[in-house]
């Protein structure tokens, strides 16, 4: 097409109604002249003869108009443009009918459009790495834990000896007091080996890599900052290389800067290369010592994830052979980095994806109800129109249109409900499990969107179109009178889509009714402490003046003498590992007397490091014997308690008052530190109250200082009020001191469950958001067919029939199409919750009281209707 | 003078049809009936012009630019739309009538030969 012919097409598209006239007129002269010239030809034809045989010879005038309409090639546009003003025309003239579809439609879009964008950004969105697909996070497993991290000596071999991976890094979570600014605060960061960046692909924004050299202990202190710290404690000003920052009382030089979109497993601040943790450091060598560390590999080309676990697996085996004291019985575990990233909330996504997809399979089916029912009254009109000669197809063109920009209207607002329910949704989940994941309303997500909207337009057009354009329909209104056959099937179709409704809104109720069974049961467990106005949080005492023992000692003292005294408080302890916090610190013991097993099978207890009334502030029963006092110093003998489950494993027939046991094993590297039990203790869900109890001891502080705690505080007032009080008092201990992770037991405890916890939520909204919407399609049926046959029901009484008869007659439909509803629905649940077993706690997916309340509470439904 | 007979429907040969219209107006500008009766008459009557074919036809040849279209009176004092050949419209007469001449050459020279 040359420039030309566009502009000449474009002319006529904007100038098209003169244009139509003037054919119209062209064609009349035209007919005109050869009527003149029939005239002039034959003697003897009267003129409107004449006229007559010109037009006859001329043909068609209106459809040749048509055809050479046709040859400048805008039809198709024409027809869309046509089409869209009949269907707004349409919509405006029902306002009843389009309000309820388009409020209808837009809660299932808007609904679907909010999960989506959920879903995408902690599943989906492309991570912010190269070939992301191709990197692996490796931990190490002990039957007796799970997964656990990876000891420093471990990495270094599986590096070595690898050839799956082209690449591996290692990364140590660790955390920072930073000095120098206005309120004293603890970051995190990351220790990691200077390929870390190159494994994932990123480089830094500003300033330089770490080099290889910065691994080996001796490194000279360097950092690469976050993006987000850079910004807000540097005003991100590029002159901040080179700068020193003072962490831990030591100084660091900034070397560079982190991308904005760079994502850390952990959010880290900042980052320092491993040789500088390295330096001075006794977990470098020690084989056994597992603290905090993860490995990052990224597998060689060709090399599949089945391909590594196999070469991994033989590396483990070997060290666990060659390090049996260290290693026995211990594994590697691979990730996708995909999984780590989005791996707890994968289910709980994926089970709200499809609930929201039923949502608006639901709503779609009542608005095909709505569209069947217009259709019926329009039929006079299709008739009409096909006798014209319009095409069926045509015809359904035409109501798909309408059908589409019903569905528009709903998509758009259902944006404006897709807004709010992002809004509402990013406040329920907790922080680290998004872990920097974008959910908002971005392209990918209005595309899906768009989809939906027009998979909608699609569901709920076609069915009624087709139907209304049937010929056999169109013959029998032609006829006149409306015959019971020409609703059979229209019935049908509607019982169909109230069926399928009752289906899909029971398979919503029982995954709603299953989830609040389970969070029920979930928080109806005994946490084995309690977790009422208790305040807890972190200090780690990191500077110089804390070098040695008696200074860390009389830290923390003094702040348990100042903060017991503060207005409301009921008591105060230290502890470190407070339970639901994460952190988590495990070590072998040996316990006097007992054979000497194989390393593998060693007790692996949890140990806290605890203060005189840590177990009363958290309200752990004691179960025998007594707990700490300020006597259990460093000159009395050495004391420690133990939980209910040791106990029980190990000290099944006799008293464990009075025994001993100590960390570790006896070797002759380490004198043998034997520790006298006290006390046995009762058990606390360590590790979330979904999982089973540990084995755990407890150690006076006072004996085995540790510079990394946690004060807990039990109030009588609200805790939050005490936080100011606290900073206080700590401050006129230490002003330099950060407080951080500061938080109530029962926020802990509500954090532990928030993804189960949103789950019931937004499935208890969806399925009410079904039911409701089921209702209305039960009643649209029934009513409608009860409109239908008044003809029939006239008749009937008229034969005799009472009131109750014709009532029994109405409600056996309702409860005819209830209970196929209730049958399909039965028979789904069944099957579709068994993908939800992973959320469940303690309840079978097939929990028959479950399936019997909801199946009550929908057939009572169905009857009021 | 007599009954005029019923016109010969002799289709017009596929592909001559844009040919025949520009060079009926070759000869000057023409409304769409004129030229049908044009070539009609032209023909000794042989070929017929379809209405039906025309005003396509015509369509297109606006759309190609080969010709313009205007209103001007005509002969019953009405006004009818007159189509004038452009600068392109006679080069793609020129074209196609040394097409069509290649394309009868060798139809020729088969019956001949053959």
């Amino acid at each position: 097409m040359t420039t030309g012919e566009m502009w000449r097409r474009l002319i006529f598209f904007f100038r098209r109604g003169q244009f139509h006239r003037d054919l119209e007129e062209e064609m009349d002269q035209h007919v005109a002249m050869k009527a003149q010239g029939h005239l002039d030809l034959q003697e003897g034809i009267s003129p409107g003869e004449a006229r007559n045989a010109a037009q006859r010879e001329f043909g068609n005038t209106l459809l040749l108009r048509e055809k050479s309409r046709d040859m400048w090639g805008f039809r198709w546009l024409e027809i869309l443009l046509q089409d869209l003003r009949l269907g707004a025309r349409t919509l405006r003239k029902n306002p009843g009918f389009t309000i309820v579809a388009v409020l209808t439609l837009a809660l299932g879009i808007g609904a679907n459009t909010a999960i989506f964008s959920v879903v995408y950004g902690v599943l989906l969105q492309p991570l912010p790495y190269r070939n992301s697909s191709r990197l692996v996070v490796l931990n190490e497993t002990t039957p007796k834990v799970g997964t656990v991290s990876v000891s420093y000596p471990d990495f270094l071999d599986w590096r070595a000896q690898s050839h799956a991976f082209s690449q591996m890094a290692a990364m140590y979570s660790l955390g920072f007091n930073l000095a120098g600014v206005s309120q004293p605060e603890n970051i995190t960061g990351d220790a990691v080996s200077p390929n870390f960046l190159s494994v994932l692909g990123v480089r830094p924004l500003l300033g330089r890599d770490f080099e290889a050299s910065e691994e080996n202990p001796g490194t000279a202190p360097v950092l690469l900052l976050s993006y987000a710290l850079w910004q807000s404690h540097f005003g991100a000003e590029r002159s901040v290389i080179g700068r020193t920052i003072t962490l831990d009382g030591r100084g660091f030089t900034i070397i560079g800067v982190l991308p904005p979109n760079f994502r850390s497993l952990d959010k880290a601040d900042v980052l320092e290369p491993i040789g500088v943790w390295a330096t001075n450091n006794p977990s470098v060598t020690d084989r056994g010592d597992r603290g905090d560390m993860t490995i990052l590999g990224r597998l060689a080309p060709g090399i599949t994830l089945t391909q590594a676990r196999a070469e991994m697996d033989g590396i483990a085996g070997r060290l666990a052979k060659e390090y049996p004291a260290s290693n026995d019985q211990f594994g590697v575990r691979l990730r996708p980095i995909r999984d780590v990233f989005a791996g707890d909330m994968r289910p709980a996504l994926l089970v709200l994806f499809g609930a929201v997809m039923f949502v608006l399979l639901i709503a779609c089916a009542n608005v095909a109800n709505l569209f069947l029912a217009r259709g019926a009254a329009r039929t006079k009109e299709i008739a009409l129109r096909v006798a014209l000669g319009a095409s069926r197809s045509r015809i359904i063109r035409q109501m798909l249109t309408e059908s589409f920009v019903l569905a528009l209207l709903g998509g758009i607002l259902g944006l404006a409900f897709a807004i709010a329910g992002i809004h509402a949704m990013t406040r329920l989940i907790p922080m680290d499990m998004l872990a920097g994941a974008s959910v908002n309303l971005n392209g990918t997500v209005l595309l899906f969107a768009a989809g939906v909207v027009v998979l909608c337009a699609f569901i709920f057009g076609l069915a009624p179109a087709t139907h209304a354009t049937k010929p056999d329909v169109q013959s029998e209104l032609k006829e006149g009178a409306r015959t019971a056959s020409a609703g059979a099937a229209e019935n049908r179709l509607r019982g169909a889509l109230a069926i399928a409704e009752i289906s899909l809104a029971l398979v919503l109720l029982v995954g709603a009714g299953l989830m609040m069974k389970s969070l029920y049961r979930l928080l109806s467990v005994n946490p084995g402490f309690q977790t009422d106005r208790v305040l807890t949080m972190e200090m780690d005492l990191r500077t110089q003046q804390y070098s040695k023992v008696p200074a860390i000692q009389n830290f923390w003292q003094q702040v348990l003498n100042r903060v017991r005294v503060l207005p409301g408080v009921e008591s105060a302890a230290v502890g470190t590992d407070v339970p639901l916090t994460g952190n988590h610190s495990r070590t072998d013991i040996t316990i006097e007397g007992m054979a000497s097993s194989k390393p593998g099978n060693w007790p692996h207890p949890d140990y806290h490091i605890i203060s005189p009334g840590y177990l009363r502030t958290l309200g752990i029963p004691m179960l025998r014997g007594r707990s700490f006092t300020d006597a259990d110093n460093k000159r009395a003998p050495l004391v420690g308690l133990i939980n209910a489950k040791i106990a029980r494993q190990y000290f099944p027939h006799e008293d464990p008052l009075g025994k001993r046991f100590m960390p570790g094993h006896p070797s002759v590297k380490h004198p043998p530190l034997w520790i006298t039990i006290v006390g046995v203790v009762g058990d606390t869900k360590l590790y979330g109250l979904a999982n089973p109890a540990r084995l755990e001891v407890y150690i006076p502080f006072q004996q085995f200082p540790d510079r990394d705690m946690n004060l807990l505080v039990k109030s009588g007032i609200d805790p939050a009020a005490l936080i100011k009080s606290i900073r206080g008092a700590v401050a006129s201990i230490d002003k330099d001191q950060p407080i951080f992770a500061i938080s109530t037991m029962n926020q802990l405890r509500d954090d532990s469950v928030a993804t189960r916890r949103l789950t019931l939520v937004l499935l208890g909204l969806f399925s009410a958001l079904a039911l409701v919407l089921a209702a209305i399609g039960i009643y649209g049926v029934i009513s409608y067919s009860v409109v239908q046959r008044t003809h029939e029901i006239g008749i009937r009484m008229a034969l005799g029939a009472q009131h109750k008869d014709v009532l029994r007659m109405v409600l056996g439909q309702g409860g005819k199409i209830a209970l196929a509803g209730l049958a399909i629905g039965i028979v789904a649940a069944f099957a579709l919750t068994r993908l939800m077993t992973s959320l469940l706690f303690s309840v079978s997916a097939s929990d028959p009281v479950t399936f019997g309340g909801v199946a009550v509470i929908l057939l009572l439904v169905a009857m009021l209707v | 003078m007599g009954q005029r007979d019923e016109r010969q429907k002799t289709e017009i040969p596929p592909g001559t049809l844009y040919m025949l219209i520009l060079k009926t107006l070759a000869n000057g500008a023409m409304h769409g009936y004129g030229i049908a009766e044009r070539i009609h008459q032209l023909s000794d009557e042989v070929l017929q012009v379809e209405e039906g074919s025309l005003y396509p036809a015509l369509q297109r040849m606006l759309i190609k630019g080969w010709v313009t279209a205007e209103w001007r009176p005509s002969e019953n004092n009405r006004r009818a739309r007159y189509y004038q050949l452009t600068k392109a419209g006679r080069k793609q007469l020129g074209t196609e009538l040394s097409e069509f001449e290649k394309v009868v050459a060798a139809i020729h020279r088969v019956i001949e030969t053959a």
